[in-house]
């Protein structure tokens, strides 16, 4: 993310919304070119409201007033369905605080609506000379918990016109950013155990973070013979990002007013956690020059050198160019004549872009360590090797070739871009996962090649433009990306301890294919499946048969098969309708085919394990009477806590179609105020209102957003942690709510 | 002007910032470790203290301890087991797979980066000008995990990428496996023979590995490596490897030095011995006790240093919680609150004593283990040492003050009186067990005049079972109340104890070792069994008892040198190691396992059923090595060929 001009290393909601004027997106080489390795993976620009010089003073305020609502709670069984599951499933019985005839709804008295209310006062002007901005917000939010922050982020620039050549400039820019956080945590004595006596416990951690990045830039830009406007730069920048933490943990607080502000004074133990820094630096060379004649046709030439310090030494840097060409058509003299057509431009490019995205001193290896205790009072901390070492850690880059289009048709009523591109990802860094017999389990490599191609639509129209006080506008996005893994570093076409497989998406799917429920007299049970019953989970079987027709082996690890992730199409719109002042608008997302994987269904999460011995997610589960259900019966087999193969049926299709606000507004300034300096805007929003044609909403009720990587939010192990999941986590809600827009 | 001036001075302060600053594509980690830090003295020791920490995730594992007793005449699996304790009973449940393999796989994720770091800081000790006593140390480490490598899977890999018995920082991605013999002589006997030279008589910190813990597992090694190369049985190994020894010498020599190295030990005990009951080597309040060798570490002192929750162990990787495994869910048994018989009430809590524990119902005994191996509960103490025969009311250490509860027979029990008790021998008058769970809740059936309700071996079921005693919780913070029940086991784990010399020295001699004055099998065997007479505490009855009948114990060992035979000492094995994790090997070792394991008895996992039905096992050649894990197979960068040649035949 780039904020006026300086990268910056906050997150998005971090700023206010009120202060953003624009948000552009930079994905081809060579607009990122000069973002440099950072933008790999894209640039989000971000401008802010500034004053203009000259302006009179404006006065802005905005206020909110939310409801926030889960979007929807976990689909669990209800009592008697419950005591139907543990009688299905014959293992568990009734502990001494359950009984049959209970039927408690936990998440309701759990589940509170939460409250949002926000204002923002800004203040804006500027005189001759200059431009000022200030503003102030309030927010209260009973959702979110407790922690306190403190982030500055800071630039200054100084610029200097080169006297003897017209058009030369040379600007330095400083930034500097400073993020702290603290966290604190109490939690009283017996609280979260089933024993009172339990002990209490507290905790208090600091996160610092500080950022300096300089850039020195030398631009040229002069328009010769009113024709040729040449644009050159030359950039040196260097950036450094320093990180430290530490923390306190202490068991016995003596007073609960103490909470976590005295752990010194903490009974028993008290623990000093490891604490943690991390220091990672960059520098950059780029030089660019772009060429535009006559406003017709453009070219653009960047090169570019990169070096960082998380990289190997003597692969520390990388230099790559990037090239692209535009024909402005609809400047050309033929094209003057069709009126029809407001602006056809057409783009080409090819460049490279670097990504170090691996952590600081991934190269160095790593030891972990484990604590030991020698008796009853002496204690010390073992020390073993967990990464190893790579000399050749190299840069990770990318050659992407695009091509696009952009129009506008009938007076710019209707416009939009197309897009398509191939971008071939190189020497790609992840962390590879090492066979038990190397002693080490893991290290960070340059493992293999990716590549992605696809294809972007978009389109935006007015309808209606004030035809009888009507205006209607319309947009859509569509896109379609396919990921493949081209080639592996070690030459093989199949890494299952990894999970990486040539020709599949680099997150591919590695499991056993259900194909339904074994019933009652299907045959060959005892072969593939011994010591199986009717009722557990059907996979596909791959294996070859007799010539009798039995199959030779039971089922293993050679049936398991990759399952693609990638969906078909995906894309978003956004409408909007107006009448005099009154406006409807609506925002959605939509996504058709890809997998969603939700690990509440399968065997990681402790929602899901059918065995009656923990409240359980409302599944329709196979018994004698209900042979048609999709879940396994829950008196078979188990691996682990869970039925076998059960991890089969955290698979969904990922089609959707989200809806994310709708929103109706009514624009006081025509109807009640003739003042022409004062704008009002009251409106109605209502957030994530619904999810249609979703088999996992229709299924579980719940939002199909995702909120875990694979390993997160689960009770034990969990899918690849680069996948996305929806998981145990705080639901998402359904906000409604009121604001008002004021300018004076 | 003014403001070119401004901008010009602005512009060169921060030009000065242009210094390009190149040490920042330098790192220098502060708060991280990388393997450089093995060549300084704290990277050793560090490494050493890392050997013993890894100890926690094999030895008190609950997956590796069903990997050593479920499947075996001791034990086999019960009402609560998933499919990996199933598995490992061969019979029927399901097959041993490297995908479901029951639990063996803890010892061959956690081995190799020990031996790793052992080889680390065997190589770069010497620079750092560490001791020859520390170096042996992590010898004796390596060499333990190649022997427990070589008695679970066959042959295993002395290469681990940068040279036999090198230490590795290269990503190696492929694996050759070296034969048996290779593992023996390669690394297993000369890392050993260095640690007892080198090692200590006392151990430097509590519990650090001294000569007596090295001679012990040299015997051992020694007599498991002269069962391979004899063979008798007919047992296949892999990979394929012809049964001489490269070094030269037969089996019978190698007996001959278990037998000699085993017997040294004993006589130059060090610090070490036999304490004086059976009672003392495995109570919770005598941990660490001279008798036991070797243990993986644990306190109640320290969380941190304990490596597990205080308060709910979660059953992790590094947690002591194996014990849980064989008991039985008595938190079930009712007592009825009213003399009619109704409001059925817990008397029996979930307390953190060593009598009770965390149940998790995977493993149950089998009736044999009553019948036969314990079949004299009177003079040997070793029955009333293994297990809880007794479940005694504790609900007052709760919240429930209730002054007395009904139990059997409408008769009155108070608290501490015994609830629920597992008979020691078939009563005179049949037992009337009610259908179903009947009033007790787990099916415990009646005898006239008895307020607690019975069972009796012959009534041993998959459900409700006798629990075990010796590795069970033990803590002093208590209060008086029912404790942290659901905490890790803050015990040290044992997994060698003073006492294996014995018996290692009288299996050798049974094997044809030449034997010395008083100690031939039938005197090694006597220590123990005489040891096993001496009582200390009947937990039975829940009193003191200081009864000695260790005459008659040895009275009773058949008296030939020709009846010590290997049956008998592979049974006194069981009754002096029931349940501590030794029977898969010990089985195995001696090629009995097909042979004693073959059928069992125990009733099925309905409450309330006490018929016993034979089961019968089908224990096939090749399940003598366990699989290879399928996660190795996968991680490998082989053909399908050389993978499939990897793994052990049969799976």
């Amino acid at each position: 993310m780039v904020l006026d001009g300086i990268p910056f290393i906050g997150s998005l909601n971090e700023i206010n919304n009120d202060d953003i004027k624009s948000i552009d997106i930079l994905k081809d080489a060579s607009a990122t070119a000069i973002y440099g390795s950072r933008g790999a993976n894209g640039v989000i620009l971000i401008t802010t409201n500034r004053g203009e010089k000259g302006q009179k003073a404006k006065v802005t305020y905005s206020g909110r007033q939310g409801i926030n609502k889960i979007f929807a709670p976990y689909p669990m069984m209800d009592g008697p369905e419950f005591v139907a599951l543990r009688a299905a499933s014959a293992r568990y019985t009734n502990g001494p605080d359950e009984a049959d005839n209970i039927n408690t709804d936990w998440q309701n008295l759990f589940f509170r609506n939460g409250l949002q209310t926000s204002h923002d006062i800004g203040l804006s002007g500027g005189t001759a000379n200059g431009a000022y901005n200030f503003g102030v917000g309030y927010l209260k939010d009973k959702w979110l918990s407790q922690s306190r922050g403190y982030s500055t982020y800071n630039s200054i620039y100084g610029e200097v016109k080169i006297p003897w050549v017209k058009g030369l400039k040379y600007r330095t820019t400083l930034g500097l950013d400073f993020m702290q956080d603290n966290n604190g945590s109490y939690t009283a004595e017996g609280v979260g155990s089933d024993n009172a006596t339990t002990i209490s416990t507290a905790s208090i951690s600091n996160y610092h973070t500080t950022h300096w990045n300089i850039q020195n830039l030398l631009s040229f830009d002069r328009l010769f013979a009113g024709k040729h406007q040449i644009n050159a730069v030359a950039l040196y920048e260097a950036d450094q990002y320093t990180s430290f933490n530490s923390g306190t943990a202490a068991k016995g607080i003596p007073s609960e007013a103490f909470q976590f502000y005295s752990l010194g004074q903490s009974l028993g133990e008290i623990t000093t956690n490891s604490g943690g820094y991390s220091q990672n630096g960059l520098i950059s060379y780029m030089g660019r020059i772009m060429y535009e004649y006559n406003n017709k046709y453009m070219i653009t030439a960047t090169i570019r050198a990169d070096a960082s310090s998380v990289l190997a030494v003597g692969h520390q840097w990388h230099t790559y160019p990037a090239i692209s060409a535009g024909w402005n058509i609809k400047n050309e003299s033929f094209m003057q004549n069709i009126s029809i057509i407001d602006r056809l431009k057409l783009r080409a490019g090819y460049g490279q872009t670097s990504n170090q995205a691996v952590a600081a001193y991934s190269t160095l290896g790593r030891l972990s360590s484990r604590d030991y205790n020698f008796g009853n009072t002496t204690y010390a901390t073992g020390y073993y090797v967990t990464q190893l070492p790579n000399p050749n850690l190299g840069w990770e880059y990318s050659e992407t070739y695009n091509v696009g289009l952009d129009f506008a048709l009938l007076n710019s009523r209707l416009s939009g871009t197309v897009e398509y591109y191939i971008s071939n990802t190189k020497d790609l860094l992840l962390s590879l996962g090492l066979p038990q017999t190397s002693g080490v389990s893991s290290y960070t490599a340059n493992i293999g090649e990716t590549r992605n191609k696809g294809i972007e639509i978009s389109l935006r129209g007015t309808i209606l433009d004030n035809v009888s006080g009507w205006t209607w506008e319309a947009g859509v996005n569509l896109y379609r990306n396919r990921n493949e893994l081209i080639a592996l570093a070690s030459g093989q076409i199949k890494d299952e301890g990894n999970g990486w497989f040539v020709g599949h998406n680099i997150n591919a799917i590695y499991d056993y294919k259900n194909i339904g429920i074994w019933q009652i007299d299907d045959p060959y049970l005892s072969i593939l499946e011994p010591g199986g019953n009717a009722g557990m989970i059907k996979v596909q079987y791959s294996g070859d048969f007799n010539p009798d027709g039995t199959p030779t082996r039971q089922i293993g690890s050679a049936d398991r098969v990759i399952l693609d992730v990638d969906p078909d199409l995906q894309g978003g719109f956004d409408s909007r309708v107006s009448f005099k002042g009154i406006d409807l608008s609506f925002i959605g997302g939509f996504q058709i085919g890809g997998v969603l994987v939700s690990t509440l269904n399968g065997p990681s999460s402790y929602l899901n394990l059918m065995t009656g011995r923990r409240g359980n997610i409302k599944v329709d589960y196979w018994t004698p009477t209900n042979t048609g259900a999709r879940y396994p019966a829950p008196s078979g087999v188990l691996v682990g806590d869970n039925p076998k193969y059960l991890s089969t049926m955290q698979y969904f299709n990922g089609s959707y179609l989200k809806m994310r606000t709708i929103s109706l507004g009514y624009d006081l300034n025509q109807a009640l105020i003739k003042t022409p300096d004062l704008r009002m805007r009251l409106y109605f929003t209502v957030q994530n209102p619904f999810v249609l044609f979703s088999e996992f909403t229709s299924e579980m009720g719940m939002d199909t957003e995702t909120n875990s990587y694979g390993n997160q939010n689960v009770a034990t192990g969990g899918v690849n942690s680069r996948i996305l999941t929806v998981g145990f986590n705080a639901p998402s809600t359904r906000n409604y709510v009121i604001g008002v827009n004021l300018t004076f | 002007m003014r403001s070119i001036i401004k901008s010009s001075i602005a512009t060169a302060v921060l030009a000065l910032f242009f210094v390009a600053c190149t040490d920042i594509l330098e790192e220098q980690p502060r708060s991280i470790f990388e393997p450089g830090f093995f060549k300084t003295e704290q990277g050793v020791n560090g490494g050493l203290t890392s050997l013993y920490a890894h100890l926690r995730y094999i030895y008190g594992n609950a997956y590796w301890y069903n990997a050593g007793v479920t499947g075996t005449d001791e034990a086999t699996y019960a009402q609560s087991a998933d499919a990996n304790f199933k598995v490992m009973d061969i019979s029927g449940q399901g097959n041993i797979t490297p995908t479901v393999p029951g639990g063996s796989t803890n010892l061959w994720d956690n081995a190799f980066p020990a031996i790793n770091t052992a080889s680390g800081i065997i190589e770069n000790a010497s620079a750092v000008g560490l001791s020859a006593s520390l170096i042996a140390e992590a010898r004796f480490f390596r060499a333990f995990e190649y022997f427990m490598l070589v008695q679970t899977y066959g042959g295993v890999p002395l290469d681990m990428g940068a040279g036999e018995l090198k230490f590795n920082i290269n990503p190696a991605r492929n694996s050759v496996r070296n034969t048996v013999p290779d593992v023996y002589t390669k690394a297993i006997f000369p890392d050993l023979l260095t640690a007892v030279n080198d090692l200590p008589d006392v151990g430097r910190l509590t519990g650090t590995v001294t000569k007596t813990v090295a001679r012990l597992f040299l015997s051992k090694a020694y007599l498991t490596y002269a069962w391979w190369l004899q063979n008798t049985n007919n047992i296949p190994t892999y990979p394929d490897a012809a049964r001489t020894d490269p070094d030269g010498h037969d089996a019978a020599w190698y007996f001959q030095q278990a037998f000699d190295v085993a017997t040294t030990a004993i006589d130059n005990p060090g610090p070490y011995g036999l304490v004086s009951t059976f009672y003392d080597v495995n109570v919770g309040s005598n941990d660490r006790n001279k008798e036991i060798l070797f243990y993986a570490d644990h306190t109640q002192s320290s969380e941190k240093y304990t490596g597990a929750s205080l308060t709910y162990g979660s059953g992790g990787n590094a947690d002591n919680f194996a014990s849980w495994m064989m008991t039985w869910n008595y938190t079930e048994i009712r007592s009825a609150k009213n003399a009619d018989g109704t409001v059925a009430t817990p008397t029996v809590l979930r307390e953190a004593s060593q009598d009770l524990g965390r149940p998790w119902t995977r493993m149950a005994p089998t009736i044999q283990a009553f019948v036969n191996t314990f079949a004299d509960k009177t003079n040997d103490s070793r029955f009333d040492g293994t297990f809880t025969t007794v479940y005694r009311g504790n609900w007052t250490k709760g919240t429930d003050k209730t002054a007395f509860y009904y139990g059997a027979n409408g008769l009155q029990v108070y608290p501490g009186d015994p609830i629920l008790t597992f008979l020691p021998d078939e009563p005179l008058i049949p037992i009337t067990y009610t259908t179903g769970a009947g009033p007790s809740n787990v099916g415990g059936g009646t005898l006239p005049g008895r307020a607690d309700y019975v069972i009796s071996p012959s009534g041993i079921s998959r459900v409700t079972y006798p629990g075990t005693w010796k590795l069970s919780t033990y803590r002093t913070d208590n209060a008086g109340g029912l404790g942290q029940p659901n905490a890790s086991i803050t015990r040290p784990f044992p997994i060698a104890k003073f006492s294996e010399l014995y018996f290692i020295a009288a299996e050798a001699a049974v094997k044809g070792a030449t034997t010395t004055t008083g100690k031939s099998a039938y005197d090694l065997i006597n220590v123990i069994r005489a040891r096993a007479g001496k009582w200390k505490f009947n937990r039975a009855a829940n009193v003191a008892k200081t009864d000695d009948y260790s005459a008659a114990m040895t009275a009773a060992t058949p008296a030939t040198p020709a009846t010590i035979d290997l049956n008998y000492i592979l049974a006194e094995r069981s009754r002096e190691y029931y349940g501590e994790g030794y029977r898969w090997f010990d089985l195995v070792r001696t090629q009995k396992w097909g042979e004693l394991a073959a059928t069992y008895r125990i009733a099925s996992a309905t409450k309330g059923d006490h018929t016993a039905v034979t089961v019968t096992r089908s224990i096939q050649p090749y399940h003598y090595l366990r699989p290879i894990p399928q996660s190795q197979i996968d991680g490998m960068e082989a053909t399908a060929d050389e993978k499939a040649a990897f793994q052990n035949p049969g799976y």
